[in-house]
């Protein structure tokens, strides 16, 4: 196992698309790093920049200290997982699991040693003789994982290897993922446009948009606090709410208006950091999971007004979708307390806003001016 | 309980076959196209006077009188093996090099590439006839009139732009990640081409090589200028007996066996592999 070291890497194909525009990231290890993204984002071209199966435009990649950047796909001691065809059709379970051992020239028993640890590991015991075709989709990719198992690679890297199954094999493949990159110690590169997988699997992630670097955070931080626009919204289900802040500044109390309500929010959160103009181009991001519904008769200082536009319901989970002076804003509440509030399109509802689950973006360069105020104090518990 | 008339089926369940005008069809087309040369086969058998008798008969007594004739007297065997050379010559070589041209093609984006292969293509828009001339006095002054050799560079030639341009097509339908995943395996690129592209491959190359071998065993027009005694391949030796007053039915009769009878028996053999490479690609998920 090895660390691996992208410097400034970039990458433009013919016709001048810039698929990969200057992407640093390092992956320490026996950590599992997630290439996380939008379709197009660059993810899939970077793992191939660093599998050495397109040419770099730029930038450097260096795997356990050394600089791999002009070195062949063979001399980098890569495994790699595609979502699909990465087993040959032609050969047997057995044979393709052999495949990257017998270019090492191992010996027969030595070969068949190491396929009957991992096949046991994978439990693919039983399909040893088959061809790949015979498997089903599940097999076949635990298969190609353990064709990255059996010899020592450096670093693993695995393209959307389960976002080809189906719903419930996939939520038991991350699980034994999880496992097994524990188990074999393994550096882990690993693309994703899944922020489930994502979130669940990863040490750290890599929100990739447009061929740059949007943020690299662990799971929770990337959640709690984004550092843009785009990660506060590509991560989190449903996604964020955004809308256009309105600030108002009264006797140095700043407020937001949303809908007819103003919404108080703390002074010093306020005044922390960069400058905020009351005047100034700002989106305000609100998370469904941090609106809390109401009745809407209730009094309370933080309430919106809104009509129900739509109801999605979710099995534990239902979301209102809430229309508010012709914006729609989703709040999501548990069943049980879903019961109380009317469904009936049109019907009257309104939430609260909790003032420290309020984010702040700049709207013209899409980063956070303000990060929810909650996010603060689990910092503070977490220092003391 | 009644039971219920219909059956539950799953809509990816092959259709049933239930058109039995489909066989109607299928009869006459085969009657259609096998009479003829069934009847020209009988003629080979027959001997001289039953061949040209104005009556037809369909039953005779078989004779080899006609093989015999062609075999023994006219040393045809000579044709028949100058045919075999070439044609698995030509074959031979047109696949490897354009097995080759047709991956370039298919995996590598290169400036120029759709030219190049529309450039291919337009070589099998050309009627041959109209390099006839040329070629015989290019032939005449490299010293290749009639001999084996010639025949097989140009055949190769010929049958080249086919033979890449379907390969590219076969090419394309093999995922690159086949080759990609052997090399981040530890391949080298052509250690991957050899283990994982090219069997993958076979089915279709086979075909290919079908079509191109029967291409070069009835090639006529180019054998029939550039050849004369020692390189004369069995189209334009057969051609003699057709022509002239007094045609020997027989003998023409088992000429056709003669020539017809190695395809036959060639695609019998490998018809499991031609259907197979012709549909792949419809086939594969």
């Amino acid at each position: 196992m090895a660390d691996l070291q992208i410097d400034n890497l970039a990458k433009t194909f013919k016709g001048g698309f810039e698929a990969v525009r200057g992407i640093s990231l390092d992956v320490a290890d026996r950590e599992a790093v997630f290439l996380l993204g939008p379709s197009g984002a660059g993810k899939t071209t970077t793992l191939r920049l660093v599998a050495g199966l397109e040419e770099a435009g730029a930038g450097r990649i260096m795997i356990g200290g050394r600089d791999v950047t002009q070195w062949t796909p063979r001399e980098r001691n890569l495994a790699m997982v595609y979502d699909k065809h990465s087993l040959f059709p032609h050969l047997s379970v057995f044979e393709n699991l052999a495949y990257p051992l017998r270019i090492r020239k191992m010996a027969e028993g030595d070969i068949r040693r190491h396929i009957a640890g991992v096949a046991e590991t994978l439990q693919i015991e039983k399909f040893l003789e088959r061809r790949p075709n015979q498997l089903s989709g599940g097999q076949m990719q635990r298969v190609a994982i353990g064709r990255a198992l059996v010899r020592d690679a450096d670093v693993f890297l695995l393209d959307e290897p389960i976002s080809h199954l189906d719903a419930q094999l996939r939520a038991r493949m991350r699980v034994e993922f999880k496992r097994l990159q524990r188990e074999f110690k393994a550096t882990m590169l690993y693309v994703s446009h899944d922020q489930l997988e994502a979130m669940t699997m990863a040490d750290r992630i890599v929100l990739i948009n447009k061929g740059r670097i949007e943020q690299i955070a662990a799971p929770q931080d990337l959640f709690d606090r984004p550092e843009t626009l785009f990660a506060a919204t590509f991560v989190g289900e449903p996604p964020m709410n955004v809308m256009k802040a309105v600030i108002s500044e009264a006797n140095g109390c700043h407020s937001l208006r949303v809908g007819d309500t103003y919404i108080e929010v703390d002074h010093d959160w306020m005044q922390d950091g960069e400058a905020v103009k009351p005047g100034g181009n700002y989106v305000l991001g609100l998370r469904p999971q941090q609106l809390c519904l109401n009745p809407p008769d209730a009094e309370h200082p933080c309430r919106v007004q809104g009509k129900v536009f739509a109801v999605e319901t979710l099995g534990s989970r239902v979301v209102f979708d809430i229309e508010v002076e012709g914006q729609v804003i989703r709040a999501m509440t548990t069943i049980d307390a879903a019961l109380k509030y009317p469904r009936a399109i049109g019907a009257p509802i309104a939430f609260r806003i909790d003032p420290d689950f309020v984010y702040l973006f700049d709207a013209d360069t899409g980063r956070t001016v303000r990060q929810a105020r909650f996010t603060r104090q689990r910092a503070a518990r977490h220092h003391t | 309980m009644k039971k219920p008339t219909y059956s539950i089926e799953s809509p990816a369940a092959p259709l049933v076959q239930r058109n039995w005008w489909v066989y109607v069809v299928l009869t006459l087309v085969c009657l259609v196209n096998f009479v003829p040369y069934l009847w020209v086969v009988m003629t080979g058998f027959m001997d001289g006077a039953s061949a040209s008798s104005a009556t037809p008969a369909w039953f005779f007594t078989p004779s080899l009188e006609a093989f015999h004739y062609l075999i023994v007297e006219k040393g045809i065997m000579k044709n028949f093996f100058n045919s075999v050379i070439v044609s698995l010559a030509s074959t031979f070589f047109s696949v490897t090099i354009g097995m080759f041209c047709a991956y370039a093609l298919a995996r590598y984006d290169f400036t120029g590439r759709d030219d190049v292969s529309f450039w291919v293509l337009t070589n099998r828009m050309m009627p041959p006839v109209a390099v006839l001339i040329p070629i015989f006095v290019t032939f005449q002054t490299a010293g290749l009139l009639d001999t084996l050799v010639g025949l097989v560079i140009l055949y190769t030639a010929m049958q080249l732009p086919f033979v890449v341009w379907m390969l590219t097509g076969y090419f394309r339908d093999i995922p690159r990640r086949y080759e990609e995943s052997a090399m981040v395996d530890g391949d080298t690129w052509f250690a991957a081409f050899r283990k994982v592209t090219l069997p993958l491959m076979m089915p279709s190359i086979t075909a290919t090589s079908i079509f191109v071998m029967i291409l070069s065993w009835n090639e006529f027009a180019f054998a029939t200028f550039l050849t004369s005694t020692q390189a004369k391949t069995m189209p334009p030796a057969i051609m003699a007996y057709s022509i002239g007053a007094d045609i020997r039915w027989n003998v023409l009769g088992a000429a056709v066996v003669l020539i017809t009878a190695p395809l036959i028996l060639f695609v019998l053999l490998l018809q499991r592999q031609l259907i197979s490479g012709l549909s792949q690609g419809t086939v594969r998920k």
